[in-house]
């Protein structure tokens, strides 16, 4: 019924400025995507001197080569995925249940425990202290301080919380409690099944997290076989960086030649690897895309 | 229906003791963190060091160093080449001294953070080598009992050490704090001459105008002639005007190199021959620098992008052979290519206000590069482990790695060597050279005398050794500064100063050069420098200049 109403003249006007607005976004989004592919297989004399801008010049593909010969690399993208994957999956198994708990009206003291989750939104300890509760707990330069430390967020068990009050009916958990089911049993049976959005998204929420994460990674550990990947990127970039800055006041010739040669090096990796550290997240996220939207949205909808 | 029951019940007070709770927890969490702090500093409370029983251990000459085998723990930044404990220079050492290392190597791009929460933990190595402490991490871990005081120490254990801070009773002021005390050893460099990387002229334009090395400018009119000829003629051939006669990127390059036309040594804060302390940016000599910078601005003889750009679009430009003279370590950093002497130093040069252009060199000292900490077992040890790299044999087991691997001794009298062939393995010198010592790309306690280098030197260092001879030394150079400490007070009182002061003269610099603010501005410029406490600055650093000089 709808498509026969004729546009008015002003309709088509405000659709065609939606469409330019779009247009616009699209291209500031778009743009700095095709850049890095074009720069990742372009010449780093180009893509310094500006000449490249938006198709790949002086195409090579060095950069890939040398990426895919790099150790560290690859150790890098190994232990971002063991930490991404049981990262997450100590996320979940503390945050889904810890989240219904608190959406139960029944739970004795929910008020008490809301609040102290709460108090940790607005209050933390600081960078120092937290580094010597982590190096006590005897967490240095293991995997588990990237993983432990912020195994719950808080933010997130509210979402989860707010998806759980407005979607699991009171009645149903009634009706299961007739029929005599456990509460354990209802979290695992009933609850559990009917919640895959809220937990596709709070998988993707800290899976994102932690993949792109690297101060933790800084702070904690020392040995580099265990650097994530993002590290591997920042260290990768930061030498670069630093060559720039540190080479006029170099202590020798010789260290000077040396940081000019990792810097040429550096210039023709940095494309690459991004590229190579955001494909997997890319290529996940239309997948997951569904859930993301939908639990946004229902996280939303009670505060 | 969120609110529960048990506080609802809690009739009109539920309110007032809800808005509580998360107050009272924060208290307890408070006096937990804080009980936590505590905790890690009293875990740092271990016996004193330096106690007569490890001082017992040690042979006060000879090696080994000591009689019964002692480990410490080192820390110290990694650039990701080869493991310390893999390291020939350490086996060795470890060899002759009977001193062993447990190594706690963070990368160099995080090792500032790190270095920071070991402070912080209260759990410190034993030894910080080639750690880049700052002058305010001296001053205050130094003065909390952190970092031992090491003047005894040398005087007793450090025989070569010793006499070099008495022969050059220079380098002893500028590693003492203002307490009176030293904290950390330096690293003398006295092969370095560089203060900033020097600026070189583009060779190929050079051959293209027919303008010999001798025919270089010597005043700021004849390099203004010559920039408008890099702009004009076409050097590079390519029949476009796409030359940039100067390239720089925020002028921090090429500033100090110029400034030395008007007399003035450094770009920030300097003294004279007759001790007196300057601000570089409220001198004359600025003004008439920015005078000059602006006419070339305005000529399209100094880059358009040179606030902009960053030093990788430079060295792009200098790759494409686009630039006539810039700033680099060595002139092939940013033209591109092989080590070549064909892109010969720039010459300083003068303006009429001058007799002869100032020129800075290095002070060849870079501060708090070792320190020994109080959780120590075996100071003495330490001091006379790390006192051997002051002497010859030391620097060079730790400069080049035990002899046999890069090189063997030709004439052991006079020290000259030769390089022993390159295993295949590695591309190139400097590549074999990491995986050998720890003091590649670091700053590591040790003297880098110029014995080191003899008989290794290449055709092309050889030539930028004469260029230094010619184009540096010969102006009767002189660092801008003494490398010195302030006070906690004079540092916190300076970093208050310049936090604001620094932004405004780096933007009024831009506009100035650009012309968006015309020099006419210039009193306006300095009331305002003044006024944010410019002369409080010199005077403090005068103070600190001349506690220094009369130490």
């Amino acid at each position: 019924m709808a498509a026969v109403i004729k546009e008015s003249k002003t309709d088509r006007i405000f659709l065609l400025f939606t469409y330019l607005f779009l247009g616009i976004a699209l291209l500031c989004v778009l743009y700095p995507l095709v850049y890095i592919v074009s720069a990742s297989i372009s010449s780093p004399t180009y893509v310094n001197s500006g000449e490249m801008w938006l198709l790949p010049k002086g195409i090579t593909f060095e950069g890939y080569q040398r990426v895919f010969e790099n150790q560290a690399i690859w150790r890098g993208y190994a232990n971002t995925i063991l930490y991404t994957v049981v990262g997450t999956l100590v996320n979940l198994l503390v945050t889904i249940p810890a989240a219904y708990a608190l959406s139960r009206s029944d739970f004795v003291g929910r008020g008490f425990f809301m609040g102290m989750f709460l108090v940790t939104m607005f209050f933390g300890g600081g960078l120092i202290p937290t580094y010597l509760l982590v190096k006590q707990l005897g967490l240095i330069n293991s995997m588990w301080a990237l993983i432990l430390p912020g195994a719950a967020s808080v933010w997130n068990i509210i979402v989860a919380r707010t998806f759980f009050q407005s979607t699991i009916p009171k009645e149903l958990q009634e009706a299961a409690h007739i029929d005599g089911c456990t509460n354990l049993r209802l979290f695992w049976k009933i609850v559990l099944p009917l919640s895959s959005p809220i937990i596709a998204v709070m998988a993707l929420f800290y899976g994102v997290g932690h993949w792109n994460s690297y101060f933790n990674a800084l702070v904690y550990l020392n040995d580099e076989a265990k650097y994530p990947l993002q590290m591997v990127l920042r260290q990768i970039l930061v030498l670069q960086e630093m060559n720039s800055s540190r080479i006029g006041t170099a202590t020798s010739g010789e260290t000077a030649m040396a940081m000019n040669a990792r810097a040429d090096v550096a210039a023709l990796l940095k494309y690459a690897v991004i590229i190579i550290s955001t494909l997997p997240i890319i290529a996940i996220y239309p997948f997951l895309q569904r859930y993301f939207v939908q639990g946004v949205m229902i996280g939303s909808v009670k505060g | 229906m969120t609110h529960s029951t048990s506080s609802r019940s809690n009739s009109s007070k539920s309110g007032f003791t809800r808005f509580r709770a998360p107050k009272a927890a924060a208290v307890v969490l408070s006096f937990v963190l804080g009980a936590s702090l505590l905790a890690g500093c009293s875990d740092s409370a271990e016996p004193k060091a330096g106690s007569q029983e490890s001082a017992a251990n040690v042979n006060k000459e000879g090696f080994p160093i000591v009689k019964e085998k002692v480990t410490l723990r080192m820390m110290g930044p990694d650039v990701g080449v080869q493991k310390w404990a893999d390291m020939p220079a350490f086996q060795e050492m470890e060899k002759k001294s009977g001193i062993s290392f447990q190594f706690d190597n963070p990368p160099l791009d995080s090792f500032e953070t790190k270095k920071n929460l070991t402070f912080a933990s209260g759990e410190y190595p034993d030894i910080f080598y080639a750690a880049s402490l700052t002058q305010a991490d001296e001053v205050n871990y130094g003065s909390q009992g952190i970092l031992l005081p090491l003047e005894d120490l040398i005087d007793n254990y450090a025989p070569n050490l010793k006499k070099i801070l008495d022969d050059n009773p220079e380098i002893r002021k500028s590693i003492t704090t203002p307490d009176g005390h030293i904290y950390s050893l330096p690293v003398i460099n006295q092969q370095s001459i560089w203060y900033r990387s020097p600026m070189w002229y583009n060779g190929e334009f050079l051959d293209a105008l027919k303008v010999s090395e001798d025919k270089l400018p010597k005043t700021t009119e004849e390099l203004y002639d010559l920039l408008v000829r890099f702009r004009d003629e076409d050097p590079n051939g390519n029949g476009k005007k796409d030359e940039i006669p100067l390239v720089s990127v925020k002028l921090d390059d090429v500033r100090s190199w110029l400034l030395g036309a008007w007399g003035i040594y450094g770009e920030d804060i300097y003294n004279d021959a007759n001790g007196k302390v300057h601000f570089a940016r409220t001198e004359d000599g600025y003004r008439e620098f920015l005078t000059y910078m602006n006419r070339l601005w305005k000529e399209n003889l100094l880059d358009h992008e040179t606030f902009s750009q960053t030093p990788e679009q430079k060295k792009a430009k200098g790759a494409n052979n686009q630039v006539g003279l810039f700033q680099d370590w060595h002139a092939y950093f940013t033209h591109g290519g092989e080590p070549t002497t064909n892109d010969p130093m720039f010459v300083p040069v003068k303006s009429d206000s001058v007799d002869q252009p100032a020129v800075a060199i290095h002070p060849g000292l870079s501060t708090g590069s070792f320190a020994i900490t109080e959780s120590n077992p075996a100071p003495e040890a330490s001091i006379r482990w790390v006192d051997y790299m002051y002497g010859y044999e030391g620097a060079m087991l730790f400069d080049k790695g035990p002899e046999g691997l890069m090189y063997e001794t030709v004439n052991a009298e006079d020290h000259t060597k030769k390089w022993l062939p390159l295993p295949d393995k590695f591309n190139s010198r400097e590549d074999y050279r990491g995986t050998l010592t720890p003091n590649y790309g670091t700053p590591a306690p040790t003297l880098l005398s110029t014995d080191l280098q003899k008989g290794l030197k290449e055709e092309f260092d050889v030539w930028v050794d004469k260029q230094n001879e010619e184009k540096i030394l010969a102006y009767d150079p002189q660092p801008p500064f003494p490398i010195l400490y302030l006070t906690p007070e004079e540092q916190a009182e300076i970093s208050s100063l310049r936090s604001d002061m620094d932004t405004y003269v780096q933007q009024m610099e831009a506009k100035f050069v650009t012309g968006q603010e015309p020099l006419s501005g210039w009193d306006n410029y300095l009331a305002t420098v003044k006024q944010m406490g410019s002369d409080r600055m010199i005077e403090i650093y005068q103070t600190a200049y001349d506690r220094w000089k009369s130490s």
